[in-house]
């Protein structure tokens, strides 16, 4: 069964995980649809896409906490549906819905997660990874938001799993928590961990994610590195500069690159396909015209971009 | 093994954290008993016990038993004539009157038997109860030391602790028992609340099999079970003097199989039930009635007879009743092989239904 899934994926290193033609209804509503993708073992893989889009499904599928209604998946190797337990071993899980013991401290509900698994990471090593050491013996209903998230982060690596699944862990966080959750989930890839995360933020799967699947009611848009899915959707950049007197000079949309030329008031945007060469003729221009540009900015497309275009609608309503 | 450890420590951490459940746990027996310890002991005064004692033999062991009645700890004695003595007993002013027949003392020496006439008011169940037992202890007493017995004989004083009984002997062991069934009951809920709050989820998401889960929760509350059961017995002996008739390890054997058997209700119970709400809803609905028609506070015979199908099916019934036989001596209405039967019907019954049909999400 395993031989027959060619997934495309890096060649020699046995993925991580494997899905293919995955389904999932609750009644009349398709959560998942027909996934297909393959995580690379050491790979941070993202799912992005809106509320609804099947994705924490995917990962309690994933898990082995919900069965499937159709497809196959290999977790490390193994059907989640047969053995469950084994992969639940091997791998750390942040659910989405942070759900702990309240009167439990840090360090107690560490421990007690500990306890389930046959081999540990020490307990104040692991918090003092996601930062919360001073909290240890604090209890859990007196964490903030940002805490509780890293807690339950911590709770996913204390097994030292070889996949770390994460559903949404900054979500509802303030920047500053989602960056030091980010350098968290970084570390975990230089230690050679295959992340799978989920998240509704543009930023955040370009900031971490090797790959993306974007997705929407149940199905994957697009897939591939952040810098990719924009390059596939959106060849142009756009170069914004004010100068409106030197389109008088020169006919701008014929500079190389150039695909279209908007004004609008002060600001010209060329929308270009070779940037670089097109800044440097525009450089030209202004010099021999001596009508220095001043505000240039070079703008690139983002995957909120890529969502807009592929679904016409944005990630977060 | 490691994570049933760590369960039950975390299991009992968050209880000793929970101050409101906690006052519960220890407030609820304390009031169920002082409340209606000091209702019924009212009723019928045993501190003073007045004994009429009819004089007819005047010889060393009569003399020796009139001693021995006079400085029993709740006896009021009274010497007079025959007539006089049954004449108070009618009027209500002597609870016992005892005659002491001419001849008593060569009769004993002689190793005759001699029976010795007690009077005692029919109507009243104190003076049958506690009365008669307490003289016949006095009898024994001082039958052992005219004719010389060994020691060994003396040494066993059954036949007061055994037969003592007062209001609070039978209302204790109910309340323990209603103590117990809502423990048990009220238990399961925890899962509902842990499966509510995703905790159980979370849970899933880890190797630790489920049946280790729950047999860690059911540990916890047999320990809980049995920590309350002692409250309530230490209370009743500090505070009305109620001992034990026969042995711990018995009483806390029967304390055991009912925790576990309304332990297992409890979760059978809440197998029906989607959430807190609704659970609580269907556990109150069952121990409300058992906890009145089950005879905890006043005998099962004063329920009316279209009633009696539905107390002779509860388990709470059959656990009180044994548990008036073992902690108090009271006189059985079920054997306490029938006792021992229904309960764990009960039990295999609640268990397979409650695995059956629990749901995990
Ligand atoms: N237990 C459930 N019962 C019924 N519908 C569900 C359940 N869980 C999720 N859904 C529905 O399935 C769809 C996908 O949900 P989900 O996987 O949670 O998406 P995401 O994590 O991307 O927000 C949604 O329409 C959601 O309402
Ligand atoms: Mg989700």
């Amino acid at each position: 069964m395993l031989d027959s899934l060619d997934l495309s994926t890096t060649p020699g290193a046995d993925p991580a995980i494997e899905v293919r033609d995955l389904y999932k209804s609750y009644g009349a509503v398709r959560a998942v649809d027909g996934l297909s993708f393959s995580v690379p073992t050491g790979e941070i893989f993202g799912m992005l896409g809106p509320n609804g889009a099947g994705k924490s499904t995917t990962v309690e599928i994933l898990i082995g906490l919900r069965q499937r209604d159709g497809g196959e998946v290999r977790v490390l190797g193994r059907d989640p549906k047969r053995h469950p337990t084994a992969i639940k071993r091997r791998i750390g899980v942040q659910l989405q819905i942070t759900a702990l013991y309240p009167r439990l401290t840090v360090q107690e509900t560490v421990k007690l997660f500990a306890s389930f698994f046959p081999k540990t990471l020490p307990v104040a090593k692991t918090i003092a990874r996601v930062g919360l050491e001073e909290k240890a013996g604090d209890r859990v209903d007196r964490l903030s938001g940002g805490q509780a998230q890293r807690l339950s982060v911590a709770l996913a690596m204390i097994n030292d799993g070889d996949i770390i699944f994460l559903d949404e862990p900054t979500t509802g966080l303030d920047p500053q928590a989602r960056r030091s959750l980010w350098d968290v989930i970084l570390e975990l890839k230089e230690a050679g961990k295959t992340v799978f995360l989920t998240t509704h933020y543009m930023d955040e799967a370009e900031r971490l994610c090797d790959r993306v699947a974007v997705v929407d009611h149940g199905q994957i848009i697009a897939m591939g590195s952040p810098a990719k899915l924009i390059r596939d959707n959106f060849h142009e950049q756009a170069l914004e500069f004010n100068q409106p007197a030197l389109g008088n000079h020169v006919d701008l949309q014929t500079l190389p690159g150039v695909i279209r030329m908007q004004r609008e008031g002060e600001i010209t945007t060329l929308y270009t396909d070779q940037a670089p060469r097109t800044i440097a003729a525009l450089m030209e221009a202004s010099a021999n015209a001596n009508l220095p540009v001043s505000d240039m900015t070079v703008r690139q497309a983002t995957l909120e971009d890529v969502f807009l275009k592929l679904t016409g609608r944005r990630i977060r309503e | 093994m490691k994570a049933f450890i760590q369960l039950v420590i975390a299991n009992i951490k968050e209880l000793l954290r929970d101050r409101m459940s906690m006052f519960w746990f220890i407030a609820f027996p304390i009031f169920f008993i002082l409340l209606f310890g000091a209702i019924f002991s009212g009723s019928e005064d045993t501190t003073s016990f007045a004994v009429g004692v009819v004089q007819q033999d005047n010889g060393p062991i009569a003399k020796g038993l009139e001693a021995a009645l006079t400085s029993a700890p709740v006896v009021k004695l009274h010497i007079g004539a025959q007539d006089a003595e049954l004449a108070a007993l009618r009027k209500g002013s002597r609870d016992l009157v005892i005659i002491l027949p001419a001849g008593l003392s060569s009769a004993v020496r002689n190793r005759h038997r001699v029976k010795i006439p007690v009077y005692y008011d029919g109507t009243k169940q104190m003076s049958s109860q506690v009365g008669i037992p307490l003289v016949e202890q006095v009898l024994n007493q001082v039958e052992a030391q005219a004719t010389g017995h060994p020691l060994l004989l003396e040494a066993r004083p059954q036949a007061v602790q055994a037969v003592t009984l007062k209001e609070i002997d039978y209302l204790l062991p109910g309340i323990l028992a209603m103590a117990l069934m809502q423990l048990g009951l009220f238990s399961a809920l925890r899962l509902v609340s842990l499966r509510e709050r995703k905790i159980l989820k979370r849970l899933g998401a880890t190797p630790l099999p489920r049946g280790l889960l729950i047999i860690s929760e059911v540990t916890v509350r047999l320990l809980l079970a049995m920590m309350q059961a002692l409250l309530i017995v230490i209370i009743g002996r500090l505070v009305f003097g109620v001992t034990i008739v026969s042995s711990w390890y018995l009483v806390a054997a029967w304390v055991l199989l009912g925790a576990c058997t309304f332990v297992s209700l409890g979760y059978m119970l809440v197998s029906f039930a989607r959430t807190m709400e609704s659970g609580q809803g269907i556990i109150q609905l069952v121990q409300f009635p058992m906890m009145f028609l089950a005879g905890t506070f006043f005998p099962i015979s004063f329920i009316p007879g279209f009633l009696q199908p539905l107390v002779k099916a509860m388990p709470l019934t059959y656990l009180a009743d044994a548990l008036r036989q073992v902690i108090t001596g009271n006189p059985p209405l079920f054997s306490i092989g029938a006792d021992l039967g229904i309960l764990l019907a009960w039990l295999a019954g609640s268990l397979f239904l409650g695995i059956r049909f629990f749901r995990w999400e």
